[in-house]
């Protein structure tokens, strides 16, 4: 059973937003809505400034509160990839996961009244693919793998960096790390 | 600190707005039928049911509820993306989900509410159902009085909860995220119920015997709220953000402080004023002027409980935990 | 085919999720920009639904950015130039009326034959940019033109090229040929890499990112490439040559140059060394508002690691006319260092190449080409502004044609209000474009070319480490009634009388023969994209590979002679330029990853990510001036010129002497529904430009502007 998970390389980021539009493209996401963003921060004073570039998207958590409060079982969570899915048929446009998920990851399809989100690129990772995202990322800063092969890129990551997830304390358990690098001149 | 963010959703920036007005009108009215469903129980439980003897309300109060529910669900319906997907809600349970809870628990209420209506019809009144078949139904569920109106209760209680903790239940949403908030909902639901059965009862001891009901309520919910309010403001960071636009007076959170300054004046006002009405010594009849002071502060309890839903529907979508 | 391409994308997707259709992957090369990265394009029934890098391609590496990803969003571009439009108003109007190809081609080759016949065809000029050339540079040499203008020159890398030349014998080509994977200090002179979004160049920065290497970004904005700096020195605008000499003074005062290396391969240290003495750090410091300690640390850092430095020469280097001596500034650390042609450094291209074809050779014009503008180290490419300056002035002989293929002159040349009045002059202005841009609404006749996807383009003969070749095929059939080039081209030499120097039928017939001369398996090239030439790499100096220099000695040349002869410098001097008065501030622009200039602001794909452009200021100056993060204000410019509305973006990342905005906004075609009306055009602030003398380059980062508030009169 692959444990999917992503590790998302800070300090390979470089804010191109080749993925955002990747992501799009691969899952026909209507204008307006997005299902990866990067963020770019920057602190300090002139000169002495720091940048953070961070991607963000739907975690996959291990204890997601989107599928708890789904009350129509269209939000699942796949229990051998480790995937949160959606049953787009049973969805019946209530909105609660999009209040329910800490991330603000999921949105609700201008044209077809649904919630979606991320999906991991299910179907590209079924014919041996990766994830859009992770495919066209120039910098190399989005990892995709299988946390349950020590040898792939996603556990080999996590034993040589230290990483974090976004709001451990809301206890959902995410499925992405983020090494994290604040840049900072010297 | 700058931050640019691109591809951002609408729908969850600058901050959350899933739920509107249509959700907010639904928890109060919901809210309301179920406090008076409560309510309804109590009226023919009590003494016996010597309360009841001769109240209109006996029978109406039943009737209204159903209709209420009706509406406030008719406008939570409006509020689906799907709606032709709604039968989707009957063909699974979801044990964690609360807005699962609920949807089943209104296909429960609902008849419910119908056989207590049914129930509670007096010999007297009996052939107002026109039908041989319905008076008849009447007139065996009666036997049932008691267990009916417990189970009323019940799910009153139930109907009246749930809604307050399917809000608690979002980590993501600090304001809601309070275990105060599912007993504030269903002491609101219950206070208003409670003002609801004044202004359609007839009889001076039916409403003097709700006014003191709703003075504990009133009494509970002005405990309830700086309660809340204090264990928001002592919790994380996220928490004590998420309970700054009802404190906060500019023209970003204009409405909330109304609301907020609303609440501080209306809960006391109706306090004083039932405190007055039940120690005033009223005579036979009521007059004109104890009917319309107590229908007054009737009112003033449902627009504090309109103004609860509302503010907390709206500002819980500001809060967030990032 | 027309029906099932009727079908939303959505419908295809879940076909194809359900096996009920399946998608066919076509490989070509990207053009929404000018990188030319492989692509494999995924076309469900006649719909491309997906672009993707093409793993065989070392530009692309298997990834494509963000414009790559968004080429569908130009393809299904509703405001496409559809069919051929010929102008029923003033120039500049925007009335057209539909035409049919027969009539348009026509009217075209009418004109071009009277220009011909009353001027001489060298009266023609050719403006050009990206694929489009490969058909209309012979057509106008077919037709007798030497007067071509490329804009890549004069207003962007020529300057950079010419003083490369100079010093090496050739430039550092495009893509540029360094090895910052293998670096251990990168050096950025206003590069934005990361902004500035150029496939495998990106790839490689984040690479040498990722690595550790360290970075010393020397840009007055905190740029990504700033925010992933070790080092970011705000440098004063317009200094750079400063911190440049200074750096060359202390690493050959230091002894940190490499010893062996300038022996073996350079001429004119000693000259150099003398030279650049009166050049301390504390001089350079005041000059360019740097701390002292920082400069000297940094000429160290990298005497240090040499010779694993990369100096990198940027790419648009047209900023205050003398990008040429600054470039050469570049080009002797770059030997002082030993980078030239060391890991780490820069690599040689490969040797190898491919047969010339043979082809008729073209008529010899009657007159000398004006094009280069006197200019004695002007590059084959041209000096645009020299051809639009004979345009209107008429001399040395008038110009009365101008043919533009892919290029936006009113957004690439400074100083609109001249390029308005030579278009004024023309009795002929063609467009041959995709989009409805500024300088395409201003033509006579439009001619609308279909997008990359839609056509075949000369085989791209990639020259970096390895010999490669690229295709471009169509993936899908041109819409409406748009053509390609070669088509376009090919129709026009029919009424030239030059069909001769057309001899193919379809391009794919040229291609296909160039294939079997050059040994290339042309059906293998279909379906891979692009063919590496096994054993073609030669990129360092090893015992076997000793560089050759293409100068005139030979050498690397420090001091040079070339220059001397001609009247410049031959060490690169420094000098004081303007700077802004207080008030103002000096206009410095920029790109975005998501964008290329004007080309991409209508795909909206694209805008949706960065729909309108923003000015940075500093955050204590907007305070000072009153203006919010957010508000929107007009820029106005030295001469009184007032830019569109622009919104403010209050920063702590730039100098408080300098405004900085993104290139290609406010865009004046009301054509382009998406783009109209957002941002603003900074190249309309751009009235001044400081033309370098060497080779013509524009400098265009001198003009200085105030800010007032909307709909003020200022």
């Amino acid at each position: 059973m692959p444990k999917y998970a992503m590790v998302i390389d800070q300090r390979r980021c470089i804010g191109c937003m080749a993925c955002v539009v990747a992501c799009k493209k691969e899952n026909e996401v209507p204008p307006g809505d997005f299902r990866t963003r990067v963020v770019e921060k920057v602190e300090g004073e002139y000169p002495k400034l720091r940048m953070e570039l961070r991607s963000e998207l739907c975690n996959h958590c291990d204890n997601p509160p989107c599928v708890y409060n789904c009350p129509t079982g269209a939000s699942y969570k796949n229990k051998e990839t480790g995937m949160v899915l959606l049953k787009k048929y049973r969805c019946v446009g209530c909105k609660s996961c999009v209040a329910a998920c800490p991330y603000d990851a999921r949105y609700i399809n201008e044209e077809k009244g649904f919630a979606d989100k991320c999906t991991f690129c299910e179907h590209r990772i079924k014919e041996g693919k990766e994830p859009a995202c992770v495919a066209t990322c120039i910098g190399k800063s989005r990892i995709f793998g299988d946390l349950d092969d020590p040898k792939s890129a996603v556990s080999i990551a996590l034993r040589e960096n230290h990483a974090e997830v976004l709001l451990q304390s809301a206890g959902t358990k995410p499925r992405v790390y983020y090494i994290r690098k604040f840049g900072k001149p010297e | 600190m700058e931050i640019t963010t691109t591809g951002l959703n609408a729908i969850t920036s600058p901050h959350l707005h899933v739920w509107d007005w249509r959700v907010s009108l639904y928890l109060f009215l919901g809210g309301l039928s179920a406090g008076l469903a409560i309510m309804t129980s109590i009226l023919h439980v009590r003494k016996g049911g010597n309360l009841a003897e001769g109240e209109r309300a006996a029978i109406s109060a039943p009737l209204y509820v159903p209709i209420i529910l009706s509406i406030g669900m008719f406008f939570i319906f409006l509020d689906l993306e799907r709606k032709l997907n709604v039968f989707w809600f009957y063909l699974t349970v979801q044990p964690l989900s609360p807005m699962s809870w609920g949807s089943w628990g209104l296909l429960v209420f609902y008849p419910i509410t119908v056989l207590y209506a049914l129930a509670m019809f007096p010999e007297s009144k009996r052939h107002l159902l026109m039908f041989r078949q319905l008076k008849e139904f009447s007139e065996w569920l009666s036997t049932y009085k008691l267990k009916l109106a417990a189970v009323n209760f019940g799910m009153g209680v139930f109907i009246g909860v749930y809604t307050g903790v399917l809000l608690s239940s979002f980590v993501a949403r600090p304001l809601w995220n309070s275990a105060i908030l599912p007993i504030l909902f269903l002491t609101s639901a219950m206070s208003a119920g409670a003002a609801f059965m004044i202004m359609i009862s007839n009889q001076k001891k039916v409403k003097l015997y709700f006014t003191k009901v709703d003075i504990w309520l009133v009494l509970a919910e002005m405990v309830m709220l700086p309660l809340f309010f204090y264990g928001q403001y002592t919790s994380s960071g996220a928490h004590r953000e998420s309970i700054m636009p009802f404190f906060t007076f500019n023209h970003e959170y204009f409405w909330y402080g109304i609301g907020m300054l609303l609440l501080l004046v209306i809960f006391p006002i109706a306090l004083v004023m039932k405190f007055l009405e039940v120690k005033e010594d009223h005579g036979e009849e009521l007059t004109a002027d104890a009917l319309f002071k107590m229908n007054l502060s009737a009112l003033m309890v449902l627009a504090g409980g309109l103004i609860i839903r509302f503010t907390f529907v709206y500002a819980g979508q500001l809060s967030h935990l990032s | 085919m027309a029906v099932t391409s009727a079908l939303p994308d959505k419908f295809l997707l879940w076909a194809e999720e359900q096996g009920m259709i399946k998608a066919t992957y076509t490989a070509t090369f990207c053009e929404m920009c000018f990188w030319k990265c492989g692509t494999m394009a995924k076309v469900l029934n006649g719909r491309v639904v997906k672009l993707e890098g093409n793993t065989a391609h070392p530009g692309a590496r298997g990834k494509l950015c963000a414009r790559g990803n968004a080429g569908a969003g130009l393809l299904y571009d509703p405001n496409r130039l559809k069919t051929p439009l010929i102008s029923t108003g003033a120039r500049g109007e925007g009335k057209y009326r539909k035409a049919s190809w027969d009539e348009a081609l026509s009217v075209v080759a009418d004109k071009l034959n009277k220009i011909k016949q009353q001027y001489g065809p060298e009266s023609v000029a050719l403006f050009t940019h990206g694929t489009p050339t490969d058909h209309f540079l012979p057509l106008l040499s077919a037709y007798g033109s030497p007067n071509v203008g490329m804009p890549s020159f004069a207003q962007c890398r020529g300057p950079r090229d010419v003083g490369l030349e100079l010093t090496f014998g050739e430039g550092i080509g495009s893509p540029e040929r360094v090895d910052m994977v293998n670096s251990k200090v990168v050096v950025l002179f206003g590069s934005h890499l990361g902004e500035n979004m150029h496939n495998s160049q990106v790839q490689d920065f984040a690479e040498a990112v990722g690595k550790g290497v360290k970075f010393v970004v020397i840009d007055p904005r905190y740029s990504i490439a700033a925010g992933k700096a070790h080092i970011w020195m705000p440098i004063k605008p317009s200094t750079d040559i400063a911190l440049m000499l200074a750096w060359i003074n202390i690493i050959i005062s230091e002894g940190m140059y490499d010893k062996q290396y300038i022996s073996s391969y350079a001429n004119g240290f000693t000259e150099l060394a003398d030279a650049v003495k009166s050049y301390t750090p504390e001089w350079a410091a005041r000059e360019t508002d740097l701390p002292v300690q920082q400069i000297v640390e940094t000429a160290r850092l990298l005497g240090k690691n040499a010779p694993a430095v990369c100096v990198h020469p940027g790419r648009h280097v047209t900023w205050y006319g003398d990008d040429v001596q600054r470039t050469r500034c570049i080009g002797i650390l770059m030997a002082l260092l030993g980078t030239w042609g060391r890991e780490g450094g820069a690599f040689f291209a490969t040797k190898a190449s491919f047969p010339k074809m043979a082809a008729k050779p073209f008529p010899e014009p009657g007159k000398a080409p004006l094009n280069l503008g006197g200019f004695p180290f002007a590059g084959g490419e041209g000096v645009t502004q020299a051809i639009r300056t004979a345009t209107i002035s008429g001399a040395p002989y008038p110009i009365k044609g101008w043919f533009v293929s892919g290029t936006n002159l009113m957004k690439s040349l400074p100083n609109q209000k001249e390029t308005i009045e030579a278009i004024k002059k023309l009795d002929l202005l063609v467009a041959v474009d995709v989009m409805p841009f500024d300088t395409v609404m201003m033509a006579d006749v439009i001619l609308p070319e279909c997008t990359y996807l839609e056509r075949h383009d000369a085989l791209a003969v990639g020259k970096g480490k390895s010999l490669t070749v690229s295709l471009r095929q169509p993936v899908v059939e041109p819409m409406y009634e748009s053509k390609p080039g070669w088509w376009i081209a090919k129709e026009l030499s029919k009424r030239l009388g030059a069909e001769e120097y057309f001899p193919w039928n379809t391009y794919e017939d040229k291609i296909k023969n160039q294939c079997s001369q050059w040994n290339v398996d042309y059906e293998q090239l279909k379906k891979v994209g692009t063919i590496t030439i096994p054993n073609t790499a030669t990129p360092f100096i090893t015992v076997t590979n000793q560089p050759e220099f293409k100068t005139a000695s030979g050498k690397i040349e420090l001091y040079s002679k070339e220059l001397k002869e001609k009247g410049f410098d031959p060490v690169p001097r420094y000098t004081n330029h303007q700077q802004p008065a207080p008030g103002e501030f000096r206009l410095v622009y920029g790109r975005s990853a998501v964008h290329t200039f004007s080309r991409s602001t209508n795909n909206a794909e694209l805008s949706e990510l960065f729909p309108e452009n923003e000015v940075w200021v500093n955050s204590r100056k907007a305070k000072e001036m009153g203006i919010e993060n957010n508000a929107y204000v007009v820029l106005v410019n030295q001469d009184g010129v007032k830019s569109n509305r622009i919104k403010v973006k209050a920063t702590e990342r730039i100098r408080e002497d300098c405004v900085y905005m993104v290139h290609g906004y406010g865009t004046t075609s009301k054509e382009l529904k998406n783009a109209y009306g957002k941002g603003a055009d900074d190249q309309g602030l751009i009235t001044r430009y400081a033309v370098d003398p060497i080779c013509g380059g524009t400098g265009m980062r001198v003009n200085f502007v105030r800010f007032a508030k909307e709909g003020s009169n200022a």
